[in-house]
């Protein structure tokens, strides 16, 4: 390092100038993941926070939750199958309801559930549902000005809940969340909507010993799913993350590629400085170290830099903008960005190992 | 006295077969503890290549190389930066300075390669530097020196390791005749002082005669004329070099 260092200090411009542009390229990777983190959780908070194995499905429902209608006699026969299989209802619907008073509306998700059963999340403020007409809600509603004891409700139908509990991240498709007592919402779809046949949307199965084979071999008529599949079903999932994923992948090759080019033109600038070096017993691998310092520095400093600039970032955006920074993706792209700098310092490396000392020797400048 | 570069039938061909060019031929030389000698030729004569040879950068086809009594003929390139860290002072021509190190660290750069770190290490080159005169200018930039100033700090650097032998490639090249004639006294007296062989490689016919020994090297062969002949044939044969 003795070398790496003082080239650094001496060159202050030059480097200065790649770890700026490495500073911005890092620091927009981060953003990016934290956006595609955050419209993650926005989109798929309540399935991903939820303590389940396993969806049961209509057949050919495609993975959509949204689309999928069981008989409310599945739930026995899934019971049924095995003693250590843990299976609770699950019926959910998009609604447009206005807040009691007012004229606004807000688009809810209602997930029903037994108000008792395990997908029931834990309350933060409030308590949970213990009348038909209650229920508990996402806490994002808040900035939407709604509060404990306050009502919601649809109009045309004639109905009002209450709100007395909130729940944290818990979030479907970009729209809060509203639990309810699945008795209650079987019985509100019949009375309201004129359904005929009751039905539930989703069986959801916890289970240490039953594999989805063998749900799927056991079940008629029957589509079973496992969690991280049931989130790539949510519609727009798919298509959100994988550009936001692209773009990340895109900014890790430029980053590559910036650092590369830049060590190879710097090295093949010094190509009679690494002869002299040669020629007077620096071997190889001494040369090679501090080329290996240079670019670990310079890529340690620029991602702490960025991580610092995408904190500050973060902490200046509004609270409804979907930015979720977690430090286990924090880490897994700072480690990508300083792996790919050390991968472009090979081309580097490879023109070091094949200067020759000779080209010292009766070199007339 | 102690020889401490010996070359006995140095032979060195590039190629082979029909494209092989010979570039030296059945070189012997032998320099002793204070000798100072001097290699002349034309251009393509074998110059490079016989320093490239006599300092370790290149292996001969045949013969035989001692430094310092150790036989450097057949080692690895790893051990012949090794030889050449211990036992060898490169001096080149203009320019060879690392450009972002200061003048103290030029000469500490070369102790630590040979693994020699501390304050011992800065003692000897604040010696040395003294010695070429350039105390005062150990915190300087190369872009800061004159030439004259750059190849003294070249030649400290040379002797920073203690080597056997020094080996200098056309020193004078890019100074001025006033420059370079204080340059090649400054090695001579430090070469006598310090009992090292030296060789020095020159077109630059107005320091010859600070040098014990002048060899002429001609299409890869070397021919010894005495000391006191070349003196005083030295006048007609510069205006055939030159």
């Amino acid at each position: 390092m003795f070398l790496a260092l003082r080239e650094l200090k001496y060159s202050k411009g030059r480097y200065g100038l790649i770890g700026l542009i490495m500073v911005l390229v890092a620091w927009l990777t981060f953003i990016v993941s934290g956006l595609a983190n955050g419209l993650s959780s926005d989109n798929a908070s309540i399935l991903k926070n939820m303590d389940a194995d396993y969806f049961v499905l209509q057949s050919d429902s495609e993975h959509k939750l949204t689309r999928s209608a069981l008989p409310v006699e599945k739930l026995d026969e899934v019971r049924q199958l095995n003693g250590d299989i843990q299976a609770e209802p699950l019926s959910q619907t998009m609604l447009s309801v206005y807040q009691t008073g007012s004229n606004k509306k807000i688009d809810i998700a209602v997930f029903a559930i037994e108000p008792e059963g395990t997908l029931m999340p834990s309350i933060t403020e409030g308590q949970n549902m213990a009348a038909n007409d209650e229920i508990v809600v996402d806490s994002s509603l808040k900035e939407k000005g709604i509060k404990l004891g306050d009502t919601i409700g649809d109009k045309d139908l004639g109905i009002e809940w209450k709100v007395v509990g909130f729940t944290k991240n818990q979030k479907f498709s970009h729209t809060p969340v509203v639990f309810m007592d699945i008795q209650y919402f079987s019985d509100l779809m019949q009375a309201s909507m004129g359904k005929k046949v009751a039905s539930y949307n989703s069986i959801v199965i916890k289970s240490d010993s039953v594999n989805k084979d063998t749900l799927q071999k056991n079940l008629t008529d029957a589509e079973v799913i496992t969690k991280q599949e049931a989130v790539q079903g949510i519609p727009g999932f798919k298509e959100e993350q994988g550009s936001l994923t692209m773009m990340i992948a895109f900014l890790i090759v430029i980053a590559a590629f910036i650092q590369a080019v830049f060590f190879y033109v710097i090295t093949l600038q010094k190509i009679s400085q690494f002869g002299v070096l040669k020629a007077i017993g620096a071997k190889t691998s001494y040369l090679a170290t501090n080329l290996v310092g240079q670019v670990l520095l310079l890529a340690i400093v620029a991602v702490a830099i960025s991580i610092g600039l995408t904190f500050g970032v973060s902490a200046i955006l509004p609270e409804s903008m979907p930015f979720e920074l977690g430090t286990d993706i924090l880490s897994q792209y700072s480690g990508l960005l300083i792996l790919v700098s050390i991968i472009g310092a090979l081309l580097s490396l490879n023109r070091i190992a094949k200067v020759d000392a000779i080209e010292a020797i009766g070199r007339v400048e | 006295m102690k020889e401490k570069l010996v070359l006995e039938n140095v032979n060195k061909i590039y190629g082979d077969g029909e494209t092989a060019v010979t570039a030296l031929q059945k070189v012997s030389l032998t320099v002793k503890e204070g000798e100072f000698v001097a290699v002349v030729g034309p251009s393509g004569s074998g110059k490079s290549t016989f320093l490239s040879i006599a300092g370790a950068l290149l292996s001969p086809t045949s013969g035989r190389i001692l430094i310092n009594q150790k036989d450097v003929t057949h080692l690895t390139s790893r051990e012949m930066s090794d030889v050449r860290v211990k036992n060898l002072g490169f001096i080149f021509q203009a320019s060879n300075l690392v450009p972002y190190l200061k003048v103290l660290d030029q000469l500490l750069l070369v102790s630590k390669l040979a693994g020699k770190v501390g304050k011992e290490a800065e003692q000897k080159a604040k010696e040395l530097l003294d010695q070429v005169g350039l105390l005062h200018r150990m915190n300087y930039y190369p872009e800061k020196l004159s030439g004259g100033e750059r190849q003294r700090v070249a030649i400290a650097r040379a002797f920073m390791n203690d080597p056997g032998v020094i080996l200098a490639d056309e020193p004078t090249a890019s100074l001025d005749s006033k420059r370079g004639r204080a340059v090649v006294e400054l090695m001579a007296s430090e070469v006598k002082q310090r009992g090292k062989a030296a060789v020095m490689v020159t077109h630059d016919e107005r320091v010859l005669d600070l040098c014990d020994r002048i060899v002429t090297i001609k299409d890869g062969m070397l021919y010894e004329k005495k000391a006191d002949i070349v003196n005083k044939d030295k006048k007609p044969e510069a205006s055939v070099l030159g």
